[in-house]
């Protein structure tokens, strides 16, 4: 019962493309929503086109997930919903290596601000255009990325002023 | 009348008498002072469904003891960057004023410290300067929150002695003299609150302000800026400015309760002596304190230019028409009776005017929706 | 950028030479529920200006949940939103059950219901509670409804052993059947829950002074509170009634009748009110569960005994009790997630405070910051 998956919309891939004939990207599922992955070149396009057509409309930012895929780089994944129309998806995008620079959403989604400074000081996404680029929870001089994988889980208290390097290398 | 055992001078000498009987009234204050935290605290446990104190001493009588002994043991703190005098006596100038109004009050017929023909003005000027140390203190602290406090203080009591003043000027008129006693003796038969309820009901509102109790603890504002003007003090300065404010609480419900609730005069005049007048005067006290109390366990606190405008807007004016009112009354020598009636509605309409305003409370009813995914209303 | 007046956020020139003051509330101030910091700018008693400041309490929940089990980590994600643990791990087991593709049985689904739904209403009654205290009454609100939570709370004593963080949920169902007086006990607390909602309406919101402080304060438009990422009652308190038990109904809401409180205007008092009819709901939800609730396993049969997810990723979200409360989840095989996210609703309603104080008093900053329901727990994860 609990685990029907209600929410899986497969046709909303379809639906984009269809839209939005012009911008490329990989569609795919996860276990709840369909999941859209775009080059960062085009990712601001895909997003502005996702929350201005009549027939997406999504123009709920809900999240944004920050992940450290090792050799693959940064990741970052945007949750979206859709209030006139009730659906939702999810859109990755792999950030460039090694300047790790992806485009900031807050001039789309003011949501996007405290999200998207949390993403930058969690694993050192860069986000270009951010109004207000400071660490949010952790120091405010704290250089290091914590959620990065070759982050050690203890002893990072005492590295302060260290900054982390680029993804993939040990601190 | 039974005979007053002090009506005399103490030992025929009127600055000795004035000592002593100022030491006597400085006593009880004191004492009060610490039963009145004691109920305070007992009232609004039992508005909170709660128990208050009742470890120390039996039922927790106690415990005021047990606060003043640790407030007096307690480390004196002084903020670095605070101005050391005017932090310094910032609480005694609180604290003197409210004690020097005691000198007036009439507990009993003649049991007061002195019996001034000017009472009432006399009350008004000193409780006037209860506002410098508190504006001092919110200033010599070196602390925002105390400044803002400060700040907050004066202006609220400056803007609400006005309406007070006033208030108790329209029933000095129907008295016709400002002496204390003087006014307490002529309700013998109906307390002024009968006559003058609109004045009643001004200044009661006007000294839950001068207190800074709720819905006007503004400046004390607890969840704001965490206790205003005394926020840097600790210790035995702490605790001078509880004392000025329970003290000014009862001098204040002593004072109130004499002028319209008939003092130690109503019901029984003078002839049941001066026992009976003491606890007369405690008891109507009493019932002041208590409504502050259930007031304060109540009603949410208002907003500075709330509280402004509360003043400015509708209070001063009420206060000045009632004062036209009574002049018009008193000119022409209109019956007593009138005049009473004309003030009860005045005091109807206005409390009426509150509870309507008070009325517009949205029901529950029309909050309920039903989910659609594409309802989202335009504003 | 503030919601307020252009002529109220500009400070007014004066001739008289003065400065602006910065005052730090925070982070141990009676009306920041918690560890949360901010610093104003005021001019006099109006707000120029507003930083707010978080992470106080950050103790690394993802990282933590990165380098545990699955059932590990279940007690750090009670400790998220400490007002309403049940909510928090029913999220957390539903997305991890759903990434796995466990089923449950449906006495856990009904019993997970009740807690989650108890829970959302110990957490209505600490901000009724908390938010009467910021509006200034003395406590007493505080007192109303800490009655009701501690009758919350030692039911959940009885079942789960544990007060604030139960630790209840397990992935595939829960950990004991509930105990055999529930019901009887469970239909008095929901009566007297419902008492308490009484004496909370006719203490506050029949009260002149709590009507005039909070009406027509900080009104947020939809597009505005969609724009911000506010969900829950901040969203519905606009008039959205966009709720994701209805929307992306998950566990056993679909098969429960209950309805959607809204506001009007957005504004505090709105938010207040939403709140305490989502109260009401909740309890209803309670009843039918009660009714409705089959007999059977508690817990799912042949669960392994460690559990391993292969390659999988999830966005789960569900309606906790500030709003939306969604957990990422990344497998890529192994015991452990590759990633683990959670986004919290505090600290997205958060994310909008300067917008909505900036241009208020000094006094309405504090009940704004109030109407904002955060939990710090949530916010610094």
């Amino acid at each position: 019962m609990s685990s029907e998956p209600v929410i899986g919309e497969p046709e909303i891939a379809a639906l984009v493309r269809e839209r939005l004939p012009d911008i490329p990207f990989e569609a795919s599922e996860t276990k709840t929503y369909a999941d859209l992955r775009v080059a960062p070149e085009h990712f601001l396009a895909l997003v502005t086109g996702l929350r201005d057509d009549a027939e997406l409309s999504f123009d709920l930012l809900r999240n944004i997930v920050a992940l450290d895929m090792e050799e693959a780089g940064l990741e970052a994944k945007y949750q979206l919903y859709s209030f006139p129309h009730g659906h939702a998806l999810q859109i990755t995008v792999p950030a460039p290596i090694p300047s790790c620079e992806l485009p900031s959403l807050t001039g789309l989604y003011p949501a996007a601000n405290w999200h998207e400074r949390e993403a930058a000081e969690m694993v050192g996404l860069v986000f270009t255009g951010h109004p207000d680029p400071r660490n949010l929870l952790l120091e405010e001089d704290l250089r290091i990325h914590p959620l990065r994988k070759a982050h050690p889980l203890q002893k990072a208290e005492i590295l302060q002023g260290i900054e982390d390097g680029p993804p993939g290398v040990e601190v | 009348m039974s005979e007053f055992p002090f009506a005399d001078p103490f030992f025929g000498l009127s600055w000795l008498d004035a000592i002593i009987r100022i030491v006597i009234v400085v006593l009880v204050m004191t004492l009060v002072v610490v039963y009145l935290t004691y109920g305070e605290r007992k009232v609004v446990a039992r508005f909170q469904m709660r128990l208050g104190p009742t470890r120390t001493g039996p039922i927790g009588l106690l415990q005021g003891f047990a606060d003043a002994i640790k407030l007096l043991i307690k480390e004196d703190v002084r903020p670095r960057n605070a101005d050391r005098w005017v932090f310094e006596f910032a609480p005694y100038l609180t604290f003197i004023p409210v004690f020097l109004v005691l000198v007036a009050l009439p507990f009993a017929q003649d049991w007061g410290v002195r019996n001034l023909a000017l009472g009432m003005f006399f009350v008004f000027a000193v409780l006037g300067l209860n506002i410098v140390g508190v504006l001092m203190a919110g200033l010599g602290s070196g602390n925002k929150y105390a400044l803002l406090g400060g700040v907050r203080a004066a202006a609220q009591m400056i803007s609400y002695e006005i309406p007070l003043v006033v208030a108790l000027l329209a029933v000095a008129m129907v008295a016709g003299t400002l002496d204390l006693n003087a006014i307490v003796g002529m309700q013998d038969s109906r307390p002024f609150i009968l006559i003058q309820p609109l004045a009643f009901v001004i200044f009661f509102t006007a000294m839950l302000s001068e207190l800074h109790r709720a819905p006007f603890d503004i400046p004390v504002a607890e969840s704001e800026i965490v206790g205003g003007y005394f926020v840097e003090y600790s210790g035995i300065r702490w605790s001078m400015f509880q004392l000025a404010e329970y003290a000014s609480l009862w001098a204040f419900s002593i004072f109130g309760s004499a002028i319209f609730l008939g003092g130690w005069a109503f019901p029984f005049g003078e002839d049941w002596g001066w026992g009976w007048q003491l606890v007369l005067t405690l008891i109507k006290s009493l019932i002041m304190i208590m409504l502050i109390f259930w007031v304060r366990a109540t009603l949410p606190r208002l907003r500075m230019d709330q509280l402004m405008s509360f003043c400015w807007k509708a209070l001063i004016e009420v206060s000045f028409a009632l004062l036209l009112v009574n002049g018009l009354f008193l000119y022409y020598d209109w019956p007593e009776p009138i005049l009473a009636a004309v003030n009860w509605v005045g005091a109807i309409l206005f409390l009426g005017g509150i509870y309507l305003r008070a009325a517009r409370k949205p029901s529950t009813k029309n909050l309920v929706g039903s989910y659609k995914h594409a309802e989202v209303p335009n504003p | 950028m503030s919601i307020w007046p252009e002529e109220r956020v500009a400070a007014a020139d004066s001739d008289l030479d003065t400065v602006d003051m910065t005052v730090n509330v925070g982070p141990q101030h009676p009306a920041t529920h918690g560890v949360f910091r901010m610093v104003l700018t005021v001019d006099g008693e109006l707000v120029v200006g507003c930083e707010p400041y978080i992470g106080y309490l950050h103790r690394g929940l993802e990282k933590l949940s990165e380098n545990a089990d699955y059932r590990q980590a279940m007690g750090w994600w009670d400790r998220t939103d400490y007002l309403a643990g049940m909510c928090c791990e029913g999220a957390y087991t539903m997305a991890v059950e759903r990434l796995a593709g466990i089923e449950v049985p449906e006495r856990a689904d009904y019993i997970r219901v009740i807690m989650m739904e108890l829970s959302r209403i110990n957490s209505h009654f600490m901000f009724l509670g908390a938010f009467g205290a910021d509006v200034g009454s003395f406590g007493t609100s505080f007192v109303y409804a800490w009655r009701e939570r501690e009758r919350i709370y030692d039911l959940f004593e009885e079942v789960a052993g544990d007060r604030m963080f139960p630790t209840y949920f397990r992935i595939g169902g829960v950990t004991m059947d509930l105990p055999d007086n529930f019901e009887s006990r469970c239909r008095w607390v929901l009566g007297s829950i419902k008492q308490g909602l009484e004496d909370m309406d006719g203490l506050l919101t029949g009260n002149e002074v709590f009507v005039e402080r909070c009406r027509g304060l900080t009104p947020v438009t939809p597009e505005q509170a969609i724009a911000w990422g506010f969900t829950g009652p901040m969203l519905r308190a606009t008039g959205v009634p966009w709720d994701i038990r209805k929307a992306e109904p998950y566990s056993v809401y679909p098969q429960i009748d209950f309805e959607i409180p809204v506001g009007v205007q957005g504004d505090v008092f709105d938010r207040f009110h939403v709140r305490l009819a989502e109260c009401y709901q909740s309890v209803r939800i309670i009843e039918q569960c009660l009714e409705q609730m089959p007999e059977g396993r508690v817990l799912a049969p042949k669960l392994p005994k460690t559990l391993r997810i292969n390659d999988g990723e999830l966005y789960m979200p569900t309606e906790g009790t500030k709003g939306e409360y969604g957990v990422y989840l990344m497998a890529q095989g192994g015991t452990n997630p590759y990633r683990a996210k959670l986004r919290s609703p505090s600290f997205c309603n958060l994310s909008a405070l300067t917008e909505l104080v900036v241009g208020s008093y000094v006094a309405d900053a504090i009940i704004i910051l109030g109407s904002l329901d955060i939990v710090l727990g949530e916010v610094d994860k």
